[in-house]
């Protein structure tokens, strides 16, 4: 085989050899283009034609040949081939696809041209040559190929796992937020920093027109961006197609599961450019996510609105029940004593006659507390909640709830043990005295006559203690917080009067001023209530004396 | 009994508590002009020149804090008020429109009575006299400031209680509110409740038999403070 042969020529040939050759060439026209294309669209941080690359692959080849020329004599054409590949491979790692390609392919021209026979020129002298040229080329090019596609995995894989944990960030902070206000501050928020970008929620109302959502006031003033200016026309659009729309600003809609939700509008920063594709997908996920929250947060409301119309459906009912049972009752006894004594006929004695008009007197008494109760409860529990408060001393109180229930405690043992130097506190006088008054009232009803009931305050850390306790038979059987429980009653004795609404009502005067009441065995039998409310500091004990 | 004498206007719609009260007074010596509305209550009172008013706060035609103001206008007479349990800020207005009492409703009659009793005697004795005050153990002398106990130890006040005793006493079984005690007291830019509720406490305990359980300086919750002088006729309300 001593064919004097020239590469451009080789398809003229009929050696064996030689008949490899077309398939050879088609070979590398199809990895070229491939490479071609791939370099043209790859996702790659940089764009297709990144001069600087190139041209460092230029450099690389001339830098080997450099490097290979004067050691050639020593070394061996099969050994600067190894050199050349070697190079390319490296060049594969950091370089794109394209410059790789170029870097393969000036390789092999180098070696060509400066090392295969004869020297400086593109001839090839001997046909093995140029198999060796081909196979070179044929190699440099796969593993270009191999490493570029492996760095374009492990960038995929980089870019999907930063995305997994923006979302995850974001999706993260909208888990804690509680409502739509703050799942929309942490959106914007995200977005923002991700995207570089100003961003702005629009909540649609049930009738769908949008609004924006008032920027979180929590955070801090120099924390927010600017809202970004916004097409509402464009954006009720994007919520009658629920689908995103691009101009000058991207309009995502958040899709609920029945209508959509809103809009989110993110302006990218002016200088940036057009968001990519893979960005713009990320971005979809950030509105889905917004969008499967704010649903979240919705369900969430309605459900607590929900609840509390059934618990006020409830509370009604049963006070409408009870009322109407423990009005009636004494409402009898005062019509049947009243219709007694008005009949002449029946000629009472005057003791009979006292004893009635004191069995009317009691029952309307009866009556005019259960009100009394009744109206303090809904202005506790439906009321605006504000307590008209004022400093008093609770030695003042204790006095007022005793008096409040004097005729009522004659034949029981009142104790007061109150330290003088109790601090005041800032309370509703009217509720705390009526909490007392109804733990007396409830000691009189619950414990024989000669039961001892004391009243005792102390000073626990930041709170001041109120406690009533008797030696009596004690709370009966089961969970004493129940007794808190609007319409309980510790025992089902049914002549009682008073709905068991009293100890609702000290709950719900206590909670009022931040504070609590509890009620548990007393130590030395009996049952024992305490209430705790939260003291103010700077309470005055000892004033300088002087105007 | 010059108390036959005394007449009592009242102010009342509802026709059973107008029996309830008619009844009360008179089977006690008193006699009673009834009016149904503010406006015939107002001209009573010019025509018939009561010796005490008892006003339902709740009238047909106009507030009774209207009635209030406009009898103070030009009468002195005593003022009572009938007033509901839960109208905490009615009841303070109603003393600062110049009532001098109140009863809760539902009232008790022997209550009541006393109350008008009391009230109707005061005012014909006139103010007090800055004498010698007896709060059951202890005698104060407010003109020299000093005050013993019965048995001759001498019970120290600091020169502010010494002026919320005066002032409570000048009043005589009148409710003091809040606001006027701490402007005699301390003047008129003070307004701060704190430091009163601080002296009475103090001064409880240096003058009650029993300070958790007062018999002389009793607390008007939200209105004021009032100083029961004579025992023995009141305790029974």
């Amino acid at each position: 085989m001593n064919l004097e042969f020239r590469a451009n020529a080789a398809r003229n040939t009929a050696s064996p050899v030689t008949a490899l050759l077309p398939a050879l060439v088609a070979l590398l026209r199809r990895s070229w283009r491939t490479i071609l294309q791939l370099a043209t669209d790859s996702p790659e941080p940089h764009p297709a034609w990144y001069w600087p690359d190139y041209l460092r692959a230029l450099a690389i080849t001339g830098l080997t040949t450099a490097i290979a020329f004067p050691l050639s004599p020593y070394f061996g054409l099969v050994n600067i081939v190894m050199l050349y590949l070697l190079v390319t491979t490296i060049g594969a790692l950091r370089l794109g696809r394209g410059p790789s390609a170029v870097l393969a392919t000036t390789n092999m021209l180098a070696f060509d041209f400066f090392f295969v026979p004869p020297l400086y020129s593109f001839d090839v002298e001997d046909t093995k040559y140029l198999f060796t040229l081909g196979v070179m080329l044929v190699v440099a090019l796969i593993i270009t190929n191999l490493m570029v596609g492996i760095r374009r995995h492990r960038e995929i894989a980089d870019a999907r796992e930063q995305r997994t944990a923006v979302l995850y960030a974001m999706s993260r902070e909208l888990a804690v937020a509680t409502d739509a206000q703050a799942m929309a501050a942490a959106a914007v928020r995200h977005i923002c920093a991700v995207f570089h970008s100003t961003a702005v929620v629009l909540i649609a109302d049930a009738r769908g027109s949008l609004s924006p959502m008032s920027p979180d006031e929590s955070v801090g003033k120099e924390a927010q961006s600017p809202l970004p200016a916004f097409d509402l026309e464009l954006a009720q659009q994007v919520v009658a197609r629920g689908e995103r729309c691009i101009n000058d600003a991207i309009y995502l809609p958040l899709q609920g599961s029945r209508r959509v939700k809103g809009v989110i509008v993110v302006r990218p920063q002016p200088l940036a450019g057009a968001l990519p594709a893979e960005q713009l997908n990320l971005l979809d996920a950030f509105a889905a996510q917004l969008a499967l929250s704010l649903q979240r947060a919705r369900l969430a409301e309605a459900a607590e609105a929900a609840k509390i119309s059934a618990e006020r459906a409830l509370l009604r009912n049963t006070l409408l029940a009870s009322i109407s049972h423990d009005l009636r009752t004494p409402l009898s006894a005062i019509a049947g004593a009243g219709s007694l004594i008005a009949q002449p006929e029946y000629a009472l004695n005057a003791d009979r006659r006292t004893t009635l008009g004191h069995l009317i007197e009691r029952k309307a008494r009866d009556m005019s507390q259960l009100l009394t109760n009744v109206l303090e409860l809904m202005q506790m529990e439906f009321g605006s909640g504000t307590l008209r408060t004022d400093w008093h001393a609770i030695d003042d109180l204790v006095a007022l709830a005793l008096r409040t229930n004097e005729a009522r405690l004659a034949q029981w043992r009142t104790l007061v043990n109150l330290p003088t130097d109790l601090p005041l506190i800032l309370v509703e006088a009217t509720l705390i005295v009526q909490i007392l008054s109804n733990l007396l009232e409830n000691a009189a009803k619950y414990t024989p006559p000669g039961t001892t009931i004391t009243v005792s305050a102390a000073v626990r850390e930041k709170n001041i203690l109120l406690v009533v306790a008797d030696d009596g038979p004690g709370l009966p059987t089961g969970d004493p917080e129940r007794l808190f429980e609007k319409f309980q009653r510790g025992r089902s004795e049914s002549n009682i009067v008073g709905v068991g609404l009293g100890l609702a009502i000290c709950r719900a005067a206590a909670r009022l001023h931040g504070g609590d009441i509890h009620a548990m065995d007393n130590a030395g039998g009996g049952a024992r209530f305490e209430i705790t409310l939260p003291m103010e500091r700077n309470a005055p004990n000892d004033l300088p004396d002087g105007a | 009994m010059t108390e036959a004498m005394h007449l009592v206007l009242i102010f009342e719609d509802d026709q059973a508590i107008q029996n309830v009260l008619r009844m009360l007074f008179e089977a006690n010596g008193f006699r009673v002009v009834i009016a149904d509305t503010a406006a015939r209550g107002e001209n009573d009172a010019r025509l018939h020149r009561p010796d005490i008013v008892v006003v339902d706060l709740g009238l047909p035609d106009r507030d009774g804090l209207n009635v209030i103001t406009a009898i103070r206008a030009w009468s002195p007479v005593p003022i009572i008020v009938l007033t509901a349990r839960t109208a905490e800020a009615q009841r303070l207005a109603a003393f600062e429109n110049g009532a001098d009492d109140y009863v809760m409703k539902p009232f008790s009659a022997p209550e009541l009575l006393a109350r008008v009793r009391a009230i109707v005697r005061r005012h014909v004795r006139g103010e007090l006299p800055m004498g010698v005050l007896e709060l059951g153990d202890v005698s104060i002398d407010l003109g020299r400031r000093v005050a013993r106990r019965r048995d001759g130890r001498e019970v120290r006040l600091t020169p502010l209680e010494h002026r919320i005793l005066e002032t409570l006493a000048r009043h005589g079984d009148r409710i003091v509110t809040h606001a006027a005690l701490i402007k005699e007291v301390w003047g008129p830019h003070r307004n701060d409740s704190r430091a009163l509720r601080v002296y009475i406490g103090s001064l409880r305990r240096k003058l009650e038999v029993d300070p958790s359980r007062p018999q002389h300086i009793l607390t008007e919750l939200g209105v004021g403070y009032r100083l029961v002088i004579d025992t023995g006729a009141e305790a029974g309300g």
